[in-house]
């Protein structure tokens, strides 16, 4: 009997104000490829993002290799397995290139890949240093459904995949190259569970669902997947990640930098800073660029908004990739040349102060964006409104600061 | 039947916040001229301080509602929760417009973001503006919701702080003038009258605030339903 790699049980899912799932029951086994039919609305999305754990359940819950994976009452877990995720936005973040983002991926389930003979079954080797964002539609499709793919790809082990319309804006060749990785893979025993309209992706299936009845498919006779790549220990990947996203756009720079010197630069436009009244306000003045820099917030939550790339990265674990430590950088800067011009010289306390001052407050912003990520439209939601509550301690650390 | 109701106390409510307007400048007694910097502006805390109280009702409102929409699922607690941020909106404008308008005769400056009072409250106005804001902002469906309800959840996290600030860190806020324990209240007793008067017409005017936007919340809903009926959806 094969392994269970993905069971649903009694699940209710709720989407917008209508039960999408109610009572619902699934089990995707090891060498299953499972694909889910029906029309468009009829819950097909939805079923990959409750395996995926990134939607709420009213009730039930979700299990991964057998382990409780997402529970209506509110835990959510970590999986024991990485498992392959395409969702039906790309989830993968345009400044990215093609090369970094699936060494991510296959660092994810603690393997380094070769991945060019995989870009060459899709006719992408040629685009292994292009920036994602400068793909076409297709193109950058092909690397979503690699990037689903990869966690089976590099696993002996029987590792669970899910596909969301994996073959929208694939062209012919790309995927007759996806039918026969599915099927290679499955023979090898893992577990696909796949939503799509295409009849060539329904003519492989094992196991065909329409959301409430679940028929035999064909059997599956393809030549079973070798495993590829070679283990290594994943180190700090989301902190590399973030660092590498922020670098990449150059983002901390223009987001929280430019901020920075923008109140620096309207501060010396009052006049000179020698005539300051007291010490209060010079030090108020040194700390307010460092702090402003601060309230633009962490840069990679910005960026990982692309294409619902958070989600993505939210269903591989409990946390996002961020730039930790980038505040202590950007308010190290801006605090030694706020002290230079205010002082003309660099106080080292305040620097210090500066600069932890912008990676607290970076990182408050940061957990404030993260609480309206469920919403539909994150960015349209006015988070920004509660800054105001740093305010006072802000207050209070700079009349701390004076006194030093 | 529940329409009228609301309108009854809306403008059963606004006669007496007139009233008390009225009753404030013209009839209160004037406080001892040395007690203040400017003690003709004093007055305004006959608005001041029911309307504080009455957003404090509507801050405990949107944080019932948020329980019961998070915690039971209940429609009912999602309006009580829509009603009770934007009645807390209206009551947290007026208190900190009135506010600042005494600060600016008193104290010669409107705000003042050392004081824990002052800070504790607008940020309660603040999350009202950005619940009422956020919802409008968004589509209506269990994610908006249970977000907009976990801010209405820790969002009273303030409303004691607020209530205690003066008492722990009094700034530029003044004490408490009522319920002051062993301190004692400084209002006579034809203050505490006016204030009174504000403090029911206030409480009037929230309770209409609430069943006003309940009613118009749950034609929301109804009008999203048969719109969703003539899509074809459930």
């Amino acid at each position: 009997m094969a392994e269970v790699l993905l069971s649903i049980k009694e699940v209710e899912v709720r989407r917008g104000m209508g039960t999408v799932l109610s009572a619902y029951d699934l089990d995707v086994f090891g060498g299953d490829i499972l694909v889910i039919t029906g029309e468009n609305g009829s819950g097909k999305s939805t079923v990959i993002e409750t395996a995926a754990r990134l939607l709420p359940l009213e009730k039930g819950h979700v299990s991964h290799h057998g382990h409780l994976t997402h529970h209506a009452d509110g835990r959510r877990l970590n999986p024991i397995k990485p498992f392959g995720l395409t969702l039906q936005s790309n989830g993968v973040i345009g400044s990215e290139t093609v090369e970094d983002h699936l060494q991510t991926v296959a660092m994810l389930s603690g393997v380094q890949l070769n991945h060019e003979p995989l870009l060459e079954s899709y006719n992408m080797d040629h685009r292994k240093a292009d920036v994602i964002g400068h793909l076409s539609g297709g193109q950058a499709r092909k690397i979503a459904v690699l990037t689903g793919l990869i966690p089976a790809m590099v696993s002996a082990s029987p590792t669970l995949v899910l596909l969301d319309e994996p073959d929208a804006g694939l062209d012919d060749h790309a995927i007759d190259s996806l039918i026969g990785q599915i099927t290679s893979l499955a023979a090898a025993g893992h577990g696909f569970l796949i939503a799509s309209h295409n009849p060539k992706i329904q003519s492989i299936a094992t196991k065909l669902h329409d959301l409430s009845t679940t028929v035999e498919g064909v059997p599956n006779d393809a030549k079973p997947w070798t495993a590829l790549g070679t283990k290594v220990q994943p180190r700090n990947t989301l902190f590399r990640t973030g660092h590498r996203y922020a670098s990449s756009t150059h983002s901390g720079l223009a987001r929280n930098g430019i901020v920075s010197m923008m109140v620096l630069g309207c501060l010396l436009a009052l006049g000179d800073p020698a005539n300051l009244p007291t010490g209060l306000w010079t030090t108020g003045a040194i700390l307010a660029p460092a702090f402003a820099s601060g309230l633009v917030g962490d840069p990679t939550t910005h960026l990982l908004r692309e294409n619902r790339a958070v989600d993505w990265w939210r269903a591989q674990g409990q946390r996002t990739p961020a730039a930790t430590g980038l505040g202590l950088m950007v308010g190290t800067m801006v605090t030694v040349a706020a002290s230079y011009v205010m002082l003309g010289l660099v106080d080292v306390y305040l620097v210090v102060i500066g600069a932890l001052m912008c990676e607290f407050t970076m990182k408050a912003v940061r957990f404030l964006n993260a609480s309206t990520q469920r919403l539909s439209r994150p960015n349209a939601v006015f988070i920004r409104l509660l800054l105001p509550a740093f305010i006072l301690p802000w207050a209070l650390i700079v009349s701390w600061a004076a006194e030093l | 039947m529940a329409g009228r109701r609301a309108e009854a106390f809306l403008g059963l409510g606004f006669l007496g916040i007139m009233t008390t307007l009225y009753l404030g400048f013209q009839w209160a007694p004037s406080v001892a001229i040395d007690a203040f910097e400017s003690p003709a502006a004093q007055r305004i805390f006959y608005w001041h301080v029911p309307a504080a109280w009455a957003a404090f009702i509507a801050f405990a409102v949107l944080f019932a509602g948020s329980m019961m929409w998070f915690f039971k699922r209940s429609p009912l607690g999602w309006r009580l929760h829509v009603a009770g941020a934007e009645a807390g909106l209206a009551c947290g404008l007026i208190t900190v417009w009135s506010g600042c308008v005494w600060g600016a005769a008193e104290w010669g400056t409107p705000w003042d973001w050392t004081d824990v009072r002052l800070n504790t409250f607008g940020l309660l106005t603040l999350l009202a503006l950005f619940l009422v804001l956020g919802r409008q902002s968004q589509p209506d469906g269990v994610e908006t919701r249970d977000t907009f309800s976990t801010f209405g959840l820790y969002g009273f996290i303030l409303v004691p702080f607020t209530y205690i600030a003066t008492r722990i860190w009094e700034i530029r806020h003044p004490g408490p003038v009522v319920a002051a324990g062993d301190d004692g209240g400084s209002l006579s007793g034809d203050m505490t009258v006016v204030l009174l008067i504000g403090a029911l017409s206030f409480t009037i005017f929230i309770i209409g605030h609430i069943l006003m936007s309940m009613r118009i919340t749950g034609l929301e809903q109804r009008l999203e339903q048969a719109q969703n009926h003539i899509d074809g959806g459930n």
